[in-house]
């Protein structure tokens, strides 16, 4: 009896739990989604139209307008293209790099191992701050470089400390094995290593790229030429400048010539940052089920 | 004596391969990291930048025993602000970003609409990867006066007569940055957690259910102590972020993008107080000085907190 009675308030509380869990995925669901579906279908409206407000749902004046006043903007184009080249660039010289600097460290006789780990684990904490960072890019020339881009980032402590994580799971049977068969490191780990990684440099190659195609503090701090901005930063502008451009707009004081005068802030903004995302966007879904793996192996060992 | 040593060269020689690239990867970040890791002795000296990099070591040493800056910065009016914004938001978001996602990871463990759970999983990480660039914009697009997505829906239920000025406010700054850190990270920090809650023995759940009892139950009783040493880890690196911005986080993007000449007294926090004493008013020596206090500080807080929590509870990350 006493036992039935449990069991009967357990289903109860179990339902209101339901009831609960549901909400709060719910609840993150919405406030996570809307604001990218809002930016969207106020991207695709029609200016004018947008600014009397009310849309929340639809686009009420469909209209491209925005997007190719996007495509119109000041070096988009120039920045657009840095921000791809640094990206593949940037992905594909840190991902090797890093990998077989990470596949080094991962071997249990390694000489002088400990001191590598904590040459590469200090600076994770400990940094001379901006103004040293600052002089020493200068002293190196790499003001207004592309390469101020890339080369910083070759080794992310981060990274490295995941990927050494990975390839000690992997078992030493199978380097023994192609040692046997006569091949040094360098072969192990491109015949061997690196086929069955894949998983593993999926999800970096994801970091490192989303790192890469979002970064803009480089670009605002090291570069002042106007040819080598990334899209990041364009956008920062543009955001910036659209308050002006908005309000020009609001009191319809302005030289705008009437075509353009369909052209707002408010529509402008998203319709960038959409542009902006987009890239992240078509890759995410097809990376993400890699990288929730990568965390998992990355996390359970740490 | 002799046979040993030559074990170890021989040792050495078979390993040439790892050994260079372990030297390559360690000479980047000699170059990137340990170089500017140097350059804190300007801290100490009354560094022109006309000096160069030579210029670390040939500066003169400054007065009151290489502490001018220093004293300098304690005394500065602006110091008592900087702390009290960086410190302020930090904890803030302490509070709110670090149980958040740990609620979110539970209640997806409890969700059993597998569709619907991949679905919100999907959605929430995505403004993780998203840049702080987006996120400013997205703040704007929703909270400008004029436009506003909140301001005109609140005037247009009555809620409101006339639309709020969120962004050039000084009493806002510390919420914002609080909030769009939690919407920003909730998810990527919740993958963290379901994989601690999927380290859980199973057995645990039946032995409870074979007792009776309730999810509630088996939520608080198992699945909660379960992940405790993955909450205490993440706590001890939240807590050593303090100085500089949350759960290894930045507050730099955030004051960067979102601060403005009128929310200043409360959008200044010490990374960004660093970044314009120095870049932007060329006080070189000053603005290191600033960045060296924040980075002994941030490691005393971590050293601290993974001591204390070794004693408490045990666990550690070093």
């Amino acid at each position: 009896m006493e036992r039935r009675k449990n069991k009967i308030r357990a289903a109860m509380s179990d339902r209101v739990l339901d009831v609960l869990v549901i909400l709060i995925c719910v609840l993150v669901l919405v406030l996570t989604f809307y604001p990218f579906f809002y930016s969207i279908i106020i991207s695709f409206s029609d200016g004018q139209d947008a600014l009397r407000g009310g849309i929340y749902l639809w686009p009420r004046k469909f209209s491209l307008e925005n997007y190719k006043a996007v495509l119109r903007i000041d070096y988009i184009y120039n920045a657009a293209v840095i921000s791809v080249l640094r990206t593949l660039v940037g992905t594909l010289v840190s991902l090797s790099f890093s990998g077989i600097f990470a596949y080094s460290l991962s071997h249990k006789n390694l000489y002088f191992k400990r001191f590598y780990m904590i040459v590469l684990i200090i600076p994770m904490y400990f940094s001379g701050g901006l103004i040293p960072y600052y002089m020493t890019i200068r002293s190196l020339h790499l003001m207004n470089s592309f390469w101020v881009y890339i080369l910083p980032n070759l080794v992310n402590a981060f990274n490295v400390i995941i990927m050494i994580s990975f390839f000690r799971e992997i078992p030493e049977s199978l380097e023994e094995a192609a040692k046997i068969d006569g091949a040094g490191y360098l072969r192990i780990y491109f015949q061997v290593i690196l086929p069955i990684s894949a998983p593993l440099m999926a999800t970096m190659a994801l970091f490192i790229g989303v790192f890469h195609w979002n970064a803009w503090t480089d670009a605002a701090f090291f570069i002042t030429d106007k040819n080598l901005k990334t899209l990041s930063f364009v956008l920062i502008n543009l955001i910036n400048q659209t308050e002006a451009a908005a309000q020009l707009a609001q009191t319809g004081v302005g030289t705008l010539g009437v075509k353009q005068s369909t052209i707002v802030g408010e529509t402008l903004r998203p319709a960038a940052m959409m542009i902006t995302i987009l890239p992240i966007i078509m890759v995410y879904p097809f990376l993400q089920k890699y990288f929730v793996k990568g965390i998992m192996i990355g996390s359970v060992k740490g | 004596m002799p046979r040993s040593k030559n074990k170890f060269l021989k040792g050495l020689r078979s390993q040439l391969a790892l050994q260079m690239i372990a030297i390559a990867g360690l000479f980047v970040l000699a170059v990137f990291a340990y170089i500017p890791m140097s350059g804190i002795i300007i801290a100490f000296k009354d560094y022109k930048s006309a000096a160069g990099f030579v210029g670390f070591f040939t500066s003169p040493w400054t007065s009151q025993n290489g502490f001018k800056h220093f004293i300098a910065f304690f005394s500065d009016p602006w110091f008592g602000r900087v702390l009290k914004n960086t410190l302020g938001i930090s904890v803030l978001k302490l509070l709110f970003s670090f149980p958040a996602p740990i609620i979110f990871a539970l209640a997806l463990n409890e969700l059993r609409l597998s569709k619907f759970k991949r679905v919100v999983q999907t959605v929430s990480y995505l403004p993780h990867f998203i840049s702080w660039v987006v996120v400013y914009g997205l703040v704007f697009t929703f909270l400008n006066t004029q436009t506003g997505f909140v301001s005109r829906i609140m005037v247009d239920l009555g809620l409101w007569s006339e639309p709020y000025n969120f962004l050039a406010n000084e009493s806002t700054f510390w919420t914002l940055a609080v909030i769009t850190d939690v919407w920003k990270e909730l998810g990527w920090w919740s993958i963290i957690f379901l994989a601690a809650i999927t380290g859980i023995d199973p057995g645990l759940y039946e032995a409870a259910k074979v007792d009776g009892a309730s999810r509630w139950r088996c939520v608080w009783h198992i699945t909660l102590p379960g992940i405790k040493g993955t909450v205490v880890v993440l706590l001890i690196l939240a807590l050593g972020g303090l100085f500089s911005g949350g759960m290894g986080g930045s507050n730099f993007d955030q004051t960067y993008l979102m601060g403005n000449n009128v929310n200043y007294p409360t959008s200044m926090t010490i990374g960004y107080y660093a970044y314009q004493t120095g870049i932007l008013n060329q006080r070189y020596s000053y603005a290191t000085a600033v960045g060296l206090f924040q980075s002994v500080i941030s490691v005393t807080l971590v050293g601290l907190s993974n001591w204390s929590s070794k004693k408490l509870t045990g666990e550690g990350i070093v």
